[in-house]
């Protein structure tokens, strides 16, 4: 979220000194240079961020046909009311990055408790072939890296570098 | 004098009722969390998104009336074309009927907040073009410099409507689909569209900073200018902070993280200017917008505080995913977006009757039970994130073990949200009233009564 409602404040006692005397207008030319500079650097972003914005191996996190029908499958039901995907989602249940490679986890069970809900979650309305479809999709996500970061080493700059992950480029 | 468009105040009203419907919502969905089945008629996969989405659209609804509102009076001249305000009003009816319609029905677009059925998500975009065309053709009508509320204005309404349309940008089928880079387009589009919605409502804030200040140099500004720059500028390359653990290319996390911290600026400003602003507390005391107005300094203060922090990714790393940003984003949404638009809503209503109406103690009161309540509702998200972040990272607990430990700080929240929702409730019915009165008197078209100079 952008946090730039400081701009609002009207800090009186300085306007004051500023409509008494000093320039109160910035050009409109090197306002509109700005802007476009700005507009051209998220351009350039954007086209990055669109083609090649992922650092993992080849092949990790990709999206196969069946696991394409779980995407959609996961978006009509709604799973992400509950659910998080690299800690992205709502906070009812649990985080499903890794549920399908989990240690004690796996497909299986993330297919029973789809067909047949738990006392937490509600059973969902999907045939056991969609159910396969969310578990591919699923599938493609434990892929693509480890959530949470587990293994980790700070690093003086308030950043951090992660142990445990095998899929990284 | 121009009169005063009632349509652009219907948008106000409108935006109220979506208020308080989605404040009913969401007190729903605090209480299914720690009573699991509760009101099974509208259960949580259904009353979160109708909590979201009703909220956010109370944030556009005001936004979007009070630039109708204001637009006209700033510039001199009515709207470019006030038949497309009535025709975009009118849209934004059926859509918002055809919205809860779809949630009910269990529709969902199913990727995040602000997110429906792609053919909806296409109508929302067509009449955001009326808005976009509208505004541009009046606010060019105006003469020299832009202040910076219409360089905020034009931003949000630009800016929006570019990242709403890359937010459905997965429609596109392309051979190498990915789920990285899906979530990180989508973050890429979400975060710009925060920081859009958010330029709408600063902008307004400025304006209504200016109305009842009488001061018009800040907004022409240097000064306002660079901090609005500033504020673009994250807008537009601070969006990967939401997505720190992603796998997504190193260089969008090292750059949001660099333009993140730039907001400490901001931070240091309102640290160094807060006597001052206090002064000018003082002088407006008696009007009700500006009471509003410094309760959204408060959180200002205290949401950036917060953003900042969880923008360093050490300290993400044990966050990220957890209650922590639930309170950021409704102590920002509440905080700060919903006590600037109490604040446009009333002044608008102070202009439009020339006074604040006769339940003043109501609104006072109805004021002072969203902000207590808030704190404490903040406060308890929290505790929960901190302890759901340590416990996740730090031991080997199930999430199980770990949500009976959160659950206590989750039934105060339920518990305070019960506050919260009676401010919000008093402070709705007041101003839904003070807005309806002229139309349920059918007065005539009320005119702007205040003596304030609108022409620069
Ligand atoms: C109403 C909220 C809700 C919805 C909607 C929901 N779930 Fe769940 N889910 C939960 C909760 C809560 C748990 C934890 C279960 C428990 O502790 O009993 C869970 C557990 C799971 C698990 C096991 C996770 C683990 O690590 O043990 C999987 C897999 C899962 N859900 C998949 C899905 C899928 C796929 C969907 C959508 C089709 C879905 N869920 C919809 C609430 C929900
Ligand atoms: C009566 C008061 C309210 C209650 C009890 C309440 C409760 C909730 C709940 C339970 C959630 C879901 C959190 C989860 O998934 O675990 C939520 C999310 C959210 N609420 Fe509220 N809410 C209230 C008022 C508001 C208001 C007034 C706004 C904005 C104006 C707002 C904005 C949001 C937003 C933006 C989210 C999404 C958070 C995210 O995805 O991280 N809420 N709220």
């Amino acid at each position: 979220m952008s946090y730039n409602m400081d701009l609002y404040r009207i800090d009186l006692s300085r306007i004051e000194n500023m409509s008494h005397g000093r320039s109160t207008s910035f050009q409109g030319v090197h306002q509109r240079a700005i802007i476009l500079v700005l507009v051209g650097l998220f351009a350039v972003q954007t086209a990055l961020t669109w083609t090649s914005s992922t650092s993992v191996a080849p092949g990790r996190g990709s999206l196969s046909t069946q696991a394409l029908i779980g995407r959609q499958l996961y978006q009509d039901h709604n799973c992400t009311a509950c659910h998080q995907l690299y800690g992205l989602g709502g906070y009812m249940g649990p985080d499903l990055t890794n549920v399908t490679r989990a240690q004690g986890k796996g497909p299986d069970y993330a297919r029973g408790i789809i067909l047949h809900g738990t006392q937490l979650m509600p059973a969902q309305q999907v045939t056991p072939a969609e159910a396969g479809h969310l578990v591919a999709y699923l599938d493609a996500w434990a892929s693509s890296g480890t959530y949470p970061i587990r293994s980790f080493d700070l690093t003086p700059w308030g950043t951090y570098l992660q142990m445990n992950d095998d899929a990284r480029d | 004098m121009p009169a005063i468009d009632r349509s652009a105040l219907l948008f106000l009203v409108f935006g109220v009722v979506s208020l308080w419907l989605g404040a009913f919502f969401g007190l729903l969905g605090a209480w299914q969390q720690v009573m699991p089945g509760l009101f099974d008629v509208i259960p949580f996969v259904k009353s979160r998104p109708l909590h979201v989405s009703l909220v956010i659209s109370w944030i556009f609804m005001v936004a979007v009336g009070g630039v109708y509102h204001y637009l006209p009076l700033l510039v001199g001249r009515p709207m470019h074309s006030p038949r497309l305000v009535r025709v975009h009003l009118f849209l934004w009816m059926i859509l918002g009927l055809a919205v809860l319609g779809s949630y009910m029905l269990g529709r969902f677009g199913g990727r995040e907040y602000w997110e429906f059925p792609p053919a909806l998500g296409g109508l929302i975009a067509v009449s955001w073009f009326l808005l976009v065309y509208n505004f541009f053709r009046t606010a060019m009508q105006g003469r020299g410099p832009w202040p910076a509320y219409l360089w905020m204005w034009a931003t949000g309404v630009v800016f929006f409507l570019l990242t709403f349309l890359e937010a459905y940008s997965w429609l596109w089928p392309r051979d190498d689909a990915n789920v990285v880079r899906d979530l990180t387009v989508q973050w890429k589009a979400y975060g710009a569209l925060t920081g859009s919605w958010n330029m709408l409502v600063y902008g307004l804030a400025l304006v209504v900073m200016e109305r009842i200040s009488g001061v018009t140099e800040y907004a022409r500004s240097r000064t306002a200018f660079l901090l609005y720059a500033l504020g673009f500028t994250n807008l537009l390359f601070g969006w990967a902070h939401h997505i720190y653990p992603v796998p997504s290319a190193p260089w969008l996390r090292y750059l949001a993280y660099g333009v993140s911290m730039t907001e400490w600026i901001l931070l240091a400003r309102m640290i160094r200017h807060w006597r001052h602003t206090l002064d000018g507390a003082q002088r407006h005391q008696h009007v009700l917008a500006a009471h509003f107005l410094y309760a959204s300094e408060a959180w200002v203060f205290l949401n950036l505080g917060l953003a900042l922090l969880i923008s360093i990714p050490a300290i993400n790393l044990f966050t990220h995913g957890t209650h922590i940003t639930v309170a950021h984003a409704m102590g920002s949404t509440i905080g700060i977006n919903t006590m600037i638009l109490f604040a446009a809503i009333f002044h608008t209503v102070d202009r439009v009757h020339g006074d604040t109406g006769t339940r003043v103690q109501y609104v006072r009161l109805g004021f002072w039970l969203l902000n207590g309540g808030l704190v404490l509702f903040w406060l308890s998200l929290i505790g929960a994130g901190m302890i759901k972040g340590w416990y996740t990272l730090m031991s080997d607990l199930s999430f199980q073990d770990i949500m009976v430990m959160v659950r206590p700080f989750l039934m105060s929240f339920a518990a305070w949200g019960i506050v919260l929702f009676v401010g919000i409730t008093l402070l709705a019915v007041h101003a839904s009233w003070a807005l309806l009165g002229p139309f349920l008197r059918s007065r005539p078209v009320p005119v702007d009564r205040s003596t304030e100079a609108y022409n620069r």
